[in-house]
């Protein structure tokens, strides 16, 4: 076996140039895969991140009747803030927020509105809270870039808010817009409006309560609180989960098309190998290889080009996903409001599990199509082959 | 001179077989990779398009203005003259009214009284029209969970979870109770003819599909839609041809004065699909160029393989006093028949196995198992008119380079070299 | 000073003495408003963007907690019938033979499109029983002296935290109604035309309901016939009417 690789070795520098433009092909297919899936776990990493700098934290507490998208449940899920969570909200690492639900009226239009309560000095979300700690003489609000498209609003605007404090009696005030923030996380954006937790409270008379609690660092095993319910990251990144899946699974046909390509350069060496090598092939047997050693030999040649790959890869490959990792992959447009978290630049992440499994992948193919030209050979007349008669 | 290296070509099947195989298979690869490309990126676009925006959109510039309230009491009149007109001006494209309404749905006992109720989100689709592509476009068949698909009028289609919430099954009959078009509150009974699941929470919860018709009556719009969506021929957003399409509609019907004068967006127009569409035709584009560049160093290689194996019988051919300029052209021209030859059988078959998967497409839904988004799990090609020439800057352009690379090897060798070469 | 004082105090209790009580304007304003029963029909205009469209309906009440409503036209509203007990409301469609209960949330949405929702319709408490009444002044509407009255909430379960009307002093009949936020924000005005004698009555036969935050001409509510005092069967009020 040993002399086998060695041999394989021998044959493939010496054939110089062409063996060398195989191991491109294929290096290529190696960089590109790695680069291609590095990017979806980037995108998964970016997207999970975002959503925890922007709206889930390390996780959440609910109130049992909050349900997001049924807006009318919101008047019965809110909690006065447990004793229990009390002392991780003042060291800051836990972030209560109120939410209502009300009606803005741009332009005189009516269009219902979520109000989300938040703590101007929190320091859980990225979101410009501390904005919201400033004097004007109308309440202060913060919005996402995309409500502020949609409702035609801008940094300085006034606009009528109107909601129902706890006992279901209106009120009405004016906000002005004092920042729009963006995000890549829709779901902290659409009809959406951030104005000062203790304002909102006192707004619809809920002094001490909250919705949701959304807490800074993941704690294992964190104890249940009576009246809420434990939203873990995990739990509520699943759509996350479930779009990279389906990404994924579409990229899937590419890797395999890509693969196929190397595939076909590497297939069309080994017919033209055999085709050439005739006499050497009869010179083996003359010598006494067995057929199957000859198959064993040629087999490994083709392999070989998959290890070679592997190495001009790494070459050039570390420093260009090395390259993309630090710089990132910029989108050449906006892509703020697609409705799905992803960032204008996406970070690729390499796992060395990915870059294993691809290397292995792409050396049992190779092998694989290394062997089956070669199998020609077992079919071969040793004398005549030795002549270098093309059979 | 073309003719001989013809049959020179046809007779020694390693000169032609092998190679005009390999470029074959190589330009299939990047012709069914394009399509796929194409068709997978505009995934997304297609989805989109089916579910809300159309390739292109009429409403009334009012209704476009609040499109995000269902503002049905903005919605389009004379809805079956403007679709005839529509028929005329742009015979190609397939032309839907549809119509998005709130509304709430109550279940009756046995003495008709309310015996659960629930909030719904409803949207009316032509399912009745023999000739209306409504029901495939959506997918309904697939989405389906109990039940059959609306096959008589006053039938509706509910999503699994709201119909379990209000405790109905196919069969059952409930109340539509919604507003009109003019405000007065609208009554209708329809029977489930099925329950549907999108795998979207927010559709999942309250979803309430009926035939455009039965809205019609239901909310008093008679002859009246929201909207009237258009799909172009061949069932994919063409940006350039649908901003066309647009234009001309509007600079005949656009009024600026009356806010009920239809007016006509595309897909690109609408929210922010044309910033999606920009980024789709960018990795598009991309994704092309990473893959042709591949494709293009394997025939390349292929073709400088090739030539270097020939080597031998170039220098028997200078030796008997041919000239290298000769020897080289005549190369060239051969690398040219086959990347040609290679190119066509190629194109054939990618665009074969593309129309293929344009047409079934390749089900992915094994893979998918345990999503719950409302993703296509069938991954479709499309065949633009990229498609048809892309294989030809490989195929033809690296099996050409490929053996000029290796050609120039004759001009650098001294002629007893290249003959040693044949016995190698 | 103190003989200063005296005199302030002396005139300020005689003027209290020369307007009449908030309350006992209120009490005058709920003798022509209230009645044991009444039987009515009117019809009620809502403008929307595009076009304007009027409904007539005839209604049958007693006292403020059971009400009854049968809509006459256009005939696509005809037969509908909504019927109200204490906190609760039905509506019943002759299309689909449904009696349909709306609650909870439903409540909140508008009555037929109107600037009215289902929940300005039902609150039947007395006036007097919510806001706490003040006599401001008194204005000039429309020509006519009125009393300004402010109500502030007495109650927390109140739609509207506080609002101002304007009586007519003479007749004690309202003639604008203004509805305020906590806030002291203006959401909704009221405004009461075609005072006429009715029996014993003065009665406000249009008004005309106005949501302030939004934009458009809100709706217009006119009386064209009443009665006060009649008989009514206790069947009306019963959810097998709804059906007939």
């Amino acid at each position: 076996m040993w002399l086998a690789i060695k041999l394989a070795y021998r044959n493939l520098i010496g054939a110089g140039l062409r063996t060398w433009l195989n191991v491109i092909v294929l290096s290529f297919s190696f960089v590109v895969i790695i680069w291609m899936k590095g990017i979806m776990v980037g995108w998964d990493h970016q997207a999970k991140t975002d959503m925890a700098n922007w709206e889930i934290g390390a996780g959440q507490y609910w109130h049992e009747n909050y349900d997001p998208y049924d807006p009318f449940t919101f008047s019965e899920s809110h909690n006065e803030i447990p004793s229990q969570l009390e002392s991780e909200i003042d060291k800051g690492t836990m972030t209560p927020m109120l939410i209502v639900q009300g009606t803005i009226y741009p332009q005189g239009r009516m269009q219902q509105v979520i109000l989300k309560g938040i703590d101007p000095d929190q320091n859980v979300l990225k979101l410009p809270s501390a904005k919201l700690d400033t004097a004007i003489t109308v309440l202060p609000a913060f919005i996402g870039q995309m409500m502020a498209r949609t409702m035609k609003l801008d940094v300085g605007d006034r606009v009528m808010v109107r909601w129902r404090d706890a006992h279901g009696t209106f009120d009405a005030t004016e906000i002005e817009i004092i920042d729009i923030f963006s995000s890549n996380v829709p779901a902290v954006e659409s009809g959406q409006v951030y104005i000062p937790l203790q304002s909102l409270q006192q707004m619809t008379g809920l002094e001490n309560r909250a919705t949701i609690f959304t807490f800074s660092n993941e704690v294992m095993g964190r104890d249940a609180v009576a009246g809420l319910v434990l939203k873990s990251k995990s739990d509520l990144t699943k759509t996350v989960d479930d779009m990279i899946k389906t990404k994924n699974s579409g990229q899937s046909v590419f890797y395999f098309i890509l693969i196929l390509l190397a595939m076909l350069a590497i297939f069309d060496t080994q017919v033209l190998s055999i085709f050439r090598r005739q006499k050497e092939i009869g010179t083996y047997i003359a010598l006494g290889y067995t057929r199957k050693q000859v198959v064993g030999l040629f087999t490994v040649e083709g392999a070989m080009h998959a290890i070679f790959a592997a190495i001009v890869a790494a070459a050039y490959g570390i420093p260009f996903l090395a390259w993309q990792a630090k710089i990132g992959l910029t989108m050449p447009v906006d892509t703020s409001e697609f409705g799905i978290a992803i960032a204008q630049t996406l970070f690729p992440v390499y796992s060395v599990g990915l870059i294993v499994t691809t290397t292995l992948i792409v050396l049992i193919v190779t092998s694989i199509v290394s062997y089956f030209p070669s199998r020609k050979i077992a079919k071969m007349n040793p004398t005549e082959a030795l002549r270098g008669k093309i059979q | 001179m073309i003719k001989f290296l013809i049959k020179g070509l046809l007779r020694d099947k390693s000169r032609s077989r092998i190679p005009v195989m390999v470029v074959a298979i190589g330009v299939m690869l990047t012709v069914f990779m394009h399509a796929f490309v194409t068709g997978y990126m505009g995934d997304t676009i297609e989805m989109n398009a089916r579910f809300t925006h159309g390739h292109l959109k009429v409403m009334t510039t009012a209704y476009a203005d609040e499109m995000n309230q269902m503002p049905n009491d903005l919605a389009l009149l004379e809805v079956d003259e403007l679709k005839s007109n529509l028929k005329q001006m742009f015979s190609d494209v397939d032309w839907s009214p549809r119509i998005q309404f709130g509304g709430l749905v109550d279940v009756p006992d046995a003495n008709g009284e309310t015996r659960s109720q629930g909030p719904a989100f409803g949207m009316a689709l032509d399912f009745l029209s023999p000739e209306s592509k409504e029901a495939e476009r959506l997918n309904i068949e697939k989405t389906l969970v109990r039940g059959t698909l609306i096959k008589e009028p006053q039938q509706a289609l509910l999503s699994e979870k709201f119909a379990q919430n209000l405790g109905v099954n196919p069969g059952d009959e409930f109340t539509l109770i919604g507003s009109t078009m003019n405000g007065s509150m609208a009554f209708y009974t329809f029977k489930v003819a099925g329950t549907i699941t999108f795998g979207v929470e927010q559709m999942d919860r309250g979803a309430l599909l009926v035939d455009i018709n039965d809205a019609q009556f239901a909310l008093d719009m008679d002859n009246a839609a929201g909207e009237l969506i258009g799909f172009l021929p061949g069932g994919f957003y063409d940006n350039g041809l649908a901003v066309e399409k647009a234009s001309e509609f509007n600079e005949a019907y656009a009024n600026v004065d009356d806010p009920y004068a239809p007016v006509m967006k595309t897909l690109g127009q609408q929210g922010t699909m044309g910033q999606y569409v920009a980024l789709v035709d960018v990795w598009t584009i991309y994704i092309s160029m990473v893959f042709v560049f591949a494709m293009a160093l394997v025939l390349w290689n292929a073709g400088l393989l090739g030539a270097l194996r020939r080597y031998g019988e170039f220098g028997i051919r200078l030796a008997m006093g041919e000239e290298k300029r000769h020897v080289f052209n005549t190369l060239i021209y051969e690398a040219i028949v086959i990347g040609v030859l290679g190119s066509l059988v190629g194109t054939g078959f990618g665009l074969l196995f593309s129309w293929l998967m344009q047409t079934y497409g390749i089900d992915m839904s094994a893979m998918l198992e345990g999503a719950t988004m409302m993703m296509p799990s069938e991954i479709k090609a499309r065949i633009t008119p990229a498609t048809y020439y892309i294989g030809f800057i490989p195929g033809l352009l690296s099996t050409v380079i490929g053996a000029a690379l290796a050609g120039f090897g004759i001009y650098k060798r001294k002629t007893s070299q290249l003959f040693k070469e044949l016995e190698a | 000073m103190k003989t200063f004082t005296t005199i302030v105090t002396l005139f300020l209790a005689l003027a209290g003495f020369a307007a009449p009580d908030a309350n006992e304007i209120l009490d005058k304003v709920d003798q022509n408003l209230s009645s044991e029963n009444r039987v009515m029909e009117s019809t009620i205009t809502i403008h929307g963007k595009r076009n304007s469209r009027t409904m007539t309906s005839r209604s049958y009440a007693v006292g403020n907690e059971k009400a009854f409503t049968e809509y006459l036209s256009p005939a696509r509203d005809a037969g509908t019938k909504m019927l109200k007990l204490d906190d609760q409301l039905w509506i019943y469609s002759p299309g689909t033979d449904r009696t349909i209960q709306i609650s909870g949330h439903m409540l909140r949405q508008s009555v037929m499109g109107s600037d009215l929702s289902y929940e300005d319709m039902m609150d039947d408490r007395k006036l007097t029983d919510m806001y706490d009444a003040k006599v401001l002044g008194e204005e000039q509407i429309d020509g006519r002296n009125a009393y300004l009255i402010e109500l502030t909430a007495k109650t927390s379960d109140i739609a509207y935290h506080s609002q101002k009307m304007w009586v007519d002093a003479e007749r004690f009949v309202p003639l604008k109604q203004e509805m305020y936020a906590k806030s002291g924000q203006l959401l909704k005005r009221l405004e009461m035309r075609e005072v006429a004698k009715i029996g014993s009555r003065w009665f406000p036969k249009t008004m005309i309901y106005k949501d302030m935050l939004k934009q458009g001409d809100g709706t217009e509510y006119t009386v064209t016939k009443i009665e006060f005092d009649v008989e009514i069967p206790e069947y009306i009020f019963s959810k097998a009417a709804l059906k007939q």
